[in-house]
Formats: C-alpha cells, sequence, structure tokens
C-alpha cells in the first residue's frame, strides 16, 4: 500500500510539474489565438479537400478523423518532454532518484494530452456544424471518452518511443513529427486502412488511432453499441499493450543509457 | 555580396551538422503519400497535380518557419548575436543570405514529392509548361525567403516563438490554397488570400503541370514576386530597428 502510494505521489506532481510546464508555453490568449486556429485551420483543411472532391461523405470522413488525430498529436507531443528534460539539466538527476522514470515520463504528458483531446473535441464540435456533419444527440456523448481513449493510447506509444529515443537527442523531433504523419498517413484518418496492402493494415491495426477512430466513426454513423465496444475496446487494448511495452522497456534503455554516458553527453 | 555568400554557405554547413534543421523535408514523403492517397482512393487522378505539389509548397513554409525564423533567435541563443552584429558586414544581409540557403534546401521537396509518386502510385509527374514551371519556383523560393525575413525579425521579439511556429502552418495552408484552391473558401475570405503570396504560387504551379495553357503568367508571376519584395522591405527595416534599438540600450543580448 505505501508503495501504490509512493507511486500516486510521484504521479501527482509529475502531473503537476507538466502542466506548469506547459503554462510556459501557452498563455489562455495565445492557447486561443494561436493553437486553437491552427487546430480549426487544421481541420478546415482536410475537410476542404472533401469539398474539392465534391463529396460529403468525404468531407465528413476526412473532418472526423483529422479533428480526432489532434487528441494522438498532442500524445506524441509529449514525448518532446525528454529532450526538454535533458535541455533542462533534470534527466540525470532523475534516472539517479530512487522513483522510476518511465512513471514520471508517463505522467508528464498527461496534461498536455488532456488538452490535446479536449482540443480535439473542440475542433470536432466547431467545424463540424460548419461541414453540415450530423451530430446525433445523446450519442455524441460518448465520443467525448473516445477521444480521451484515442489520446492516452497515443500518449502510450510516445511513452514507448521517449524510451527508445532517450540516448538520441539530435532524432527527438524527426521522431515526434514522422510518428504524427505517419499516423495521418497509415491510421484511418484520411482513408480506410483497407487502401493500403495487407501488411500496412495489420500494422495500422497496432497502433493508436486506428481502433478508436473506428468507434468514434461507429457512433457518428450510428451504428449498433456492440460494433462500437469491440473497436473501444481494442484501441484500449492497444493503449496497455504499447503502456506495458514502455514501462518494461524503458529501464533498461536508461539502464543502457547509464552504462554509456550516452543520457548526458550524446549530441 | 560576399557577406551575403558567406551567409548562404554558414548555413548550409549549419544545416549539415543537425538533421532538426531538414525536418520539413523528412514529413514530405509521407504528406505526399496522404494526399495521393485521398485522391487515388476517390478516383479523381485528375488531381494528381493538386496533391504532388502541396507538400513542396508546405515543405517551403515550414522551412521558413523552423529554420530561418529561427535564424536570429538562434544567435543570441548562442551568444554569437553580439559580434555577428558588431562585424563590419551587414548582419540583415547575412541573415537574407542564410534565409536564401534554407529555401534552396527546401527545393529538393519537389524530387521528393517526384519519387514518391512515381515509386508508390505509378505516377510520372509530367511539366507540361517548364519555363513557367521554374519562373514560378525560383518566384516562389524568393517570395518565401522575403516572409522568413519577416518571422525570423518577428520571433526575436517573441517570447515563445514555438507558440508561432505551431500556429503559423494551417492557417496559411488553408489560407493560401496550397492544396485546395481558394475559389473553395468563403467569399469574404478572397481578400485576405490574395495578399499571401502562396495562393499565387499554389495555383501557378498547377497550372504548369495541367496541359491547359497558363493565363496571365506575367501578372501573376509579377504578384508573387511583388507580394516577396514586399516581405523583404518590411523583414528588413523590422530587423534593422530591431537591432539599432538593442544596441542603443544596450539589451542586444536581452532583445
Amino acid at each position: 500500500l505505501t508503495r501504490i502510494r509512493e507511486i500516486w505521489r510521484v504521479v501527482r506532481y509529475s502531473v503537476v510539474s507538466g502542466a506548469y510546464d506547459y503554462f510556459e508555453i501557452y498563455t489562455l490568449k495565445s492557447w486561443v489565438l494561436g493553437w486553437l486556429v491552427r487546430v480549426l485551420s487544421q481541420i478546415t483543411f482536410f475537410a476542404l479537400i472533401g469539398r474539392l472532391l465534391d463529396s460529403e461523405a468525404q468531407t465528413h470522413f476526412l473532418l472526423i478523423g483529422n479533428a480526432i488525430v489532434i487528441a494522438a498529436m498532442g500524445g506524441i507531443f509529449a514525448l518532446f518532454m525528454t529532450t526538454a528534460e535533458r535541455a533542462n539539466g533534470t534527466l540525470s538527476l532523475l534516472v539517479a532518484s530512487p522513483s522510476s522514470p518511465a512513471i514520471v515520463f508517463a505522467s508528464r504528458g498527461v496534461y498536455v494530452t488532456a488538452d490535446a483531446a479536449f482540443s480535439a473535441l473542440l475542433g470536432l464540435f466547431i467545424v463540424g456544424p460548419i461541414f453540415d456533419l450530423a451530430l446525433p444527440w445523446p450519442e455524441v456523448v460518448m465520443v467525448v471518452p473516445l477521444t480521451v481513449l484515442v489520446g492516452f493510447s497515443a500518449y502510450a506509444f510516445s511513452t514507448f518511443l521517449a524510451g527508445l529515443v532517450l540516448r538520441h537527442r539530435e532524432s527527438n523531433g524527426l521522431v515526434v513529427n514522422a510518428t504524427i504523419v505517419s499516423l495521418m498517413t497509415l491510421c484511418g484518418i484520411n482513408v480506410p486502412i483497407s487502401f493500403f496492402p495487407e501488411p500496412l493494415e495489420w500494422i495500422a491495426s497496432l497502433l493508436p488511432v486506428t481502433n478508436g477512430l473506428e468507434a468514434i466513426r461507429d457512433v457518428l454513423n450510428g451504428e449498433g453499441a456492440r460494433v462500437i465496444l469491440a473497436n473501444a475496446a481494442a484501441e484500449a487494448a492497444v493503449l496497455l499493450g504499447w503502456l506495458t511495452l514502455a514501462l518494461a522497456t524503458f529501464g533498461r534503455f536508461v539502464g543502457h543509457g547509464r552504462r554509456d554516458g550516452s543520457l548526458e553527453f550524446a549530441s | 555580396v560576399r557577406a551575403f555568400a558567406a551567409g548562404f554557405r554558414l548555413q548550409l554547413r549549419v544545416v549539415r551538422s543537425d538533421a532538426d534543421y531538414v525536418l520539413p523535408l523528412a514529413t514530405v514523403p509521407l504528406f505526399a503519400i496522404t494526399f495521393l492517397a485521398i485522391f487515388r482512393h476517390a478516383g479523381r487522378d485528375d488531381l494528381t497535380a493538386y496533391a504532388v505539389m502541396a507538400p513542396v509548397l508546405i515543405a517551403l513554409w515550414a522551412l521558413a518557419l523552423l529554420d530561418s525564423g529561427e535564424i536570429v533567435e538562434g544567435d543570441r541563443w548562442q551568444g554569437v548575436l553580439e559580434p555577428a552584429v558588431a562585424a563590419p558586414a551587414s548582419f540583415p544581409v547575412i541573415v537574407l543570405g542564410r534565409i536564401l540557403a534554407v529555401t534552396t534546401i527546401g527545393l529538393l521537396s519537389f524530387a521528393e514529392v517526384w519519387l514518391v509518386a512515381r515509386l508508390l502510385f505509378g505516377i510520372s509527374i509530367e511539366i507540361e509548361h517548364p519555363i513557367p514551371f521554374l519562373l514560378t519556383l525560383a518566384a516562389t523560393a524568393f517570395a518565401v525567403s522575403g516572409t522568413a525575413v519577416i518571422m525570423a525579425a518577428l520571433f526575436v521579439l517573441s517570447r515563445t516563438p514555438r507558440t508561432f511556429q505551431n500556429s503559423l502552418s494551417f492557417p496559411f495552408y488553408v489560407l493560401g490554397g496550397v492544396l485546395v484552391p481558394v475559389s473553395f473558401l468563403p467569399d469574404w475570405l478572397e481578400p485576405v488570400s490574395s495578399v499571401i503570396f502562396l495562393s499565387w504560387s499554389a495555383d501557378l504551379l498547377r497550372d504548369s503541370l495541367d496541359e491547359a495553357a497558363v493565363d496571365d503568367l506575367a501578372a501573376r508571376l509579377g504578384a508573387v514576386v511583388l507580394l516577396g519584395a514586399v516581405g523583404f522591405a518590411i523583414g528588413y527595416a523590422l530587423l534593422a530597428r530591431i537591432l539599432h534599438r538593442a544596441r542603443s540600450h544596450g539589451t542586444l543580448d536581452l532583445v
């Protein structure tokens, strides 16, 4: 019980410190005029492709996919926390402390991810009606927890990637951006995953976003509860899978870094 | 000219030292796959020109935001801004040279898109009007560099340039008609789009790949060059003013 209490304490402080980091980046004004405008523009950019194709179904498909991927983007952005930890000179202190760095990294980006899920929902509910997307009440309420699930699924994946790139600071930016655009390409956001060859379709089903987004499309298309739950359960399984992998491998990656000094001194 | 060339060479070396500088080039193939997949899935291969030119413009804009925009701020962070400004060569001219180097690197994105279209989608990009195409690319490179000078100056004044970098991408891709022409936007937005050089460049590049003749080439190219020149003039004046003020007040390192 004491152990759980200690872990909870580390989680709590990590979440709070992550939130303060975020407040340093955005004030309310710059969040609304900067970030939110970007989110709305990003969703509009892709929804307009549907207009170019002269297809309402395509417009709505692209709009929903690109709204929900905002939640995943936030989860992946959290990977920058490791770089920040190194840049601030606190990574070695964190590694030397008795608590697990994996728990800290798995908690510090919670605020960023929650904020991204909120942004995704705001984007869907603002841009959706502009493009005549039907949001059936009360079923649409289900979209809220499903979007949060997608965000945290991406965050679990990002925490695993954080362990991988911990010793290679120079590749962080590349990993973050390539991961986001790869998810946008592969995970059924812009075209159904069946468009790609079967092996890629299989990989996509193991990545965050794919199943959760499908569940959200099911909700908005009025599918039955069983189909929605099956896709939601698959997304939850993906989340747990990546989180388990992250917790299982993080210590090993940190250990390598401690042995060869690459945690602090690599480029 | 020597200061300009030195700036150009310096930036090429800087870019070679860190992969982060060419980050937008790494995402170009993925954007190309996404756009080509959307049009292929919809059975609209007639829109291929739209899908292949958009990633090029996105890369040029992103490089202006991420690399060019950070040039002055980066110098300040590394503690080399003071000696660079104190040197006899004109600092804004060196910055111009460095920005143009970044833009030149950005033009490699067209080769990436060409390869993706050819290898993954079996599409051979035919440039129906090569001279208008090359002139438009050159004018666009000029205009994006001009806009980047404004960004370089503004980011110095900003407490968090990252906020700008994160925010100034998609709004301009929409207003600039990078993928979907501005005629699909509400009428009241068209005057805004017309002062964004991307809207002229995107239309011209798409028209250069189309079989039909390119109408009003000179006037449209002139609009891109004019907007680029206005960008250069504003950016140069801003940069000179910011530096003069900082030197007068002794706050160069704390602008």
